[in-house]
């Protein structure tokens, strides 16, 4: 089996598996969960795009 | 007179020290604080065992399902972008924390040391990626296994 993933498409899988998986622990409501889910991918695509940035300059 | 007195049965039951009661009262608080920390830490340990199972057993069904999931997906996933499933004769320091790392999916470690039959490879991203998928799957699976322990003591739910 081999899985071919670029950059993105890794981030992007593993902020939502991770997402999913922090709002169903961190919360019981459905409601909640959706919502804390949907900021904790939020978050992660953030941190990952700002730290990308700060990088660039010393990239080459 | 005075005899009499000394014969009579005296009907009174006999007291109980207030002290003896709560010692009584504290003693079986004790003991079943202590039946309940062991029965959680059995619980947290069939979490790691099995991702998932620490909730199933406390009919979080919800909880159990998404943890199973997620943790089953991240090493699918992880082993199928050929990342690295440290063993325990890692050379370095990072080797043996990935190692940690890994171990923190409970069975599923053994699971993904079968499925890895063409060796990682790290050379690329996609390989280095799938080794911080594997890593991810067994520290979430730990965190999943804490949260199910202090479920089970009553202090999250």
């Amino acid at each position: 089996m081999h899985v071919p993933f670029n950059h993105l498409q890794s981030m992007l899988l593993f902020a939502l598996i991770i997402s999913l998986a922090f709002g169903t622990l961190g919360r019981r409501r459905p409601v909640e969960r959706i919502k804390y889910a949907a900021w904790s991918f939020f978050l992660f695509i953030l941190v990952a795009v700002v730290i990308g940035w700060a990088m660039y300059p010393f990239s080459r | 007179m005075d005899e009499q007195l000394k014969e009579t049965p005296t009907t009174e039951p006999p007291e109980s020290h207030p002290l003896q009661t709560g010692e009584a009262l504290a003693t079986v608080a004790s003991a079943r604080e202590a039946n309940r920390e062991l029965s959680a830490f059995a619980i947290g340990f069939a979490g790691w065992l099995v991702p998932g199972l620490g909730h199933a057993l406390q009919k979080m069904w919800g909880r159990a399902l998404a943890v199973f999931l997620a943790v089953a997906a991240l090493l699918i996933l992880g082993v199928g972008m050929r990342g690295n499933v440290f063993t325990s004769r890692g050379e370095d320091a990072f080797a043996t924390l990935g190692y940690l790392a890994d171990l923190g999916s409970g069975a599923f470690y053994l699971l993904a040391r079968t499925m890895e039959t063409a060796g990682p490879d790290v050379s690329h991203s996609t390989g280095d990626y799938g080794t911080r998928f594997i890593a991810t799957a067994g520290v979430l699976n730990l965190l999943a296994a804490l949260h199910a322990y202090e479920a089970a003591r009553g202090r999250k739910a």
